[in-house]
């Protein structure tokens, strides 16, 4: 009798786990870190100001979230000032800062510091301190470059709005069977053309537990890459048009102002 | 309200842009100065990096300058033969004065000497000619109410009246030789090239004081000769170093070429003492902005390569 009832409620539990499975099934799918970026390819034609980025996903419920926009490391040459005779602020020489993004803005759902530790944020690149843990920087004379030149580059950066990072801008909605996210990037128009990169992480107990990335491009279309184009393949006639509208404009000017502008 | 440039690498308020044309045409309608070392900064100031401000700027002067010239043409107001002279030392100075500028890049003295050119030659000349304007208006105060005097054809005095070539210049009423507004244009020619711009503010003060040339003949043939200056500087800057946008050319000549023109009329309405007071104020106040930059520790230490 105990026998058949350990049996039937055996089985009862052995129905109910496998109906548990499936259903949690499309939710545990759902919850693989995923990322999209709208739109991929950012035009830069006449009007262009800049544009406004949607990037979305799903991830996991209890993860946090670091998402990173950036382009490839590079090398930013740039010219340093300093004191000329101990009196005048002039540009003294230049300062190239080697291994480098262009484009850093980095958003997450808290603070970076406490979401991932030091080894984490180090190899994904995640935050100024990781930036600066792989910049080399050279000075044209030579002479030894001060550790205060990286703040002076980051504060650089940060005024030409091409670094960025920012805390709680990531909208996160937990349903029941689906954990998404979303945020809104200000793309700013100093970005020149280039593929970008967005870099998703979810982090867990201050690791890395998934990653997700996607593409996009910025580059120039219409008049605007017409005009780029004359202008660095078939410079002498870009020139020679540029003189004569001007000079045209300004007769032209002159001839409507005729009645006014003279006696 | 925005608009991308191309060369630049920026968008811009193009309103912003036109209105900043039409203040710089204004002054440049006014005072015959193409107003270079004025507007380079304004642009800078709104984002425009350095090299293509100043390549730029001087696209939009051939329009500005072309606008006023045959404004002040119609009015009996160019000298033409005056003009060629001081534009042939124009070349020639402009030519020397890149050398120059090349020699001292490489040794690395040449950002030093473009600020100090800057702030030495705008306050001697914004100083010599706020003081000389207040004393002349001090002087026709006092002489008012009496009868006009006929204007004689002024001649180069001393040494300057013995040079070969003596020339008369009949729209400017003056006799002087070949030589000296060669040797001038040669002169504004290599400081102008040494400072990046068209030279219009030390052309100015160079005719009035030292080839005695009346102030309305003046502005004409200065913005005649930065027509030329700036036609070859645009073409030598978008040939060699792409550093013309023209769509920006194009913003700011839309709003210089009618600024021209109103300065052009203004021009008429105020006395020239008047004007090269105002055009003192003007180059003085440019200096002082220069000197403070200068002193003052900028809030970036960091820039990017070109401009001055």
């Amino acid at each position: 009798m105990v026998g058949t009832k350990i049996s039937t409620n055996g089985l009862f539990s052995f129905l109910a786990g496998i109906l548990f499975v499936v259903m949690a099934l499309p939710a545990a799918q759902a919850q693989a870190l995923s990322c999209k970026v709208a739109p991929n390819d950012i035009p830069i034609n006449l009007m262009y100001n800049g544009a406004t980025l949607t990037i979305t996903g799903v991830s996991a419920p209890g993860d946090d979230l670091i998402v990173k926009v950036s382009s490839e490391t590079t090398d930013v040459h740039l010219k340093y000032k300093g004191k000329a005779s101990g009196l005048f602020w002039m540009k003294m020489g230049g300062m190239e800062f080697k291994n480098v993004p262009n484009i850093y803005m980095l958003y997450s759902t808290g603070s970076i510091d406490t979401l991932l530790n030091a080894d984490g944020r180090t190899a994904n690149m995640i935050g100024y301190d990781a930036i600066r843990a792989g910049v080399e920087m050279e000075r044209s004379d030579g002479t030894e470059v001060e550790a205060k030149w990286f703040e002076e580059f980051l504060k650089f950066k940060k005024t030409e709005e091409l670094y960025l990072s920012k805390e709680g801008s990531i909208v996160r909605k937990q349903g029941a069977t689906d954990n998404t996210y979303s945020l809104t990037v200000d793309w700013p128009f100093q970005a020149p053309p280039a593929t970008y990169t967005v870099d998703v992480l979810a982090v867990r107990d201050g690791k890395v537990v998934d990653k997700s990335s996607a593409p996009f491009t910025v580059a120039q279309a219409g008049i605007v890459k017409q005009l780029s184009g004359m202008a660095f393949n078939n410079s002498a006639l870009y020139g020679f048009v540029a003189v004569v509208i001007a000079m045209v404009a300004g007769f032209a000017v002159g001839a409507v102002f005729k009645g006014g502008g003279s006696h | 309200m925005f608009m991308y440039l191309p060369i630049a690498l920026t968008s811009v308020n193009y309103m912003v842009v036109m209105g900043l044309g039409l203040f710089v045409g204004l002054l440049s309608g006014l005072f015959g100065v193409g107003g270079g070392f004025l507007m380079t900064p304004l642009l800078m100031m709104i984002g425009i990096p350095p090299t293509i401000a100043a390549a730029t700027d001087a696209n939009q002067i051939v329009a500005a300058s072309a606008s006023g010239t045959l404004a002040h043409w119609r009015l009996g107001n160019v000298d033409f033969k005056m003009g060629l002279y001081l534009l042939v030392g124009g070349f020639m100075g402009g030519a020397g004065g890149v050398q120059v500028i090349k020699i001292l890049r490489a040794t690395g003295g040449a950002d030093f000497l473009i600020k100090m050119t800057y702030v030495v030659m705008l306050g001697l000349v914004g100083a010599f000619m706020f003081v000389e304007s207040l004393n002349a208006m001090r002087k026709n105060k006092a002489t008012a109410g009496g009868a006009p005097e006929a204007a004689p054809v002024k001649k180069s005095g001393g040494l300057l009246s013995k040079l070969p070539m003596q020339t008369v210049f009949e729209k400017s009423g003056v006799t002087h030789s070949a030589i000296l507004p060669v040797a001038l244009g040669t002169f504004v020619g290599v400081l102008a090239a040494i400072m990046g711009v068209g030279g219009g503010f030390l052309m100015v003060p160079v005719m009035i004081y030292m080839l005695r040339m009346p102030m309305h003949v003046v502005v004409g043939t200065s913005l005649f000769q930065i027509m030329f200056t700036c036609t070859e500087v645009t073409f030598l800057q978008a040939y060699s170093n792409h550093t013309v946008d023209f769509l920006l050319a194009l913003l700011l000549l839309v709003g210089s070429v009618f600024g021209a023109q109103i300065g052009t009329i203004l021009g008429r309405k105020l006395q020239g003492e008047q004007l090269k007071i105002l055009l003192s104020i003007l180059v003085l106040a440019v200096t002082v902005k220069i000197i403070l930059e200068l002193v003052m520790e900028p809030t970036l230490l960091l820039a990017y390569a070109g401009g001055h």
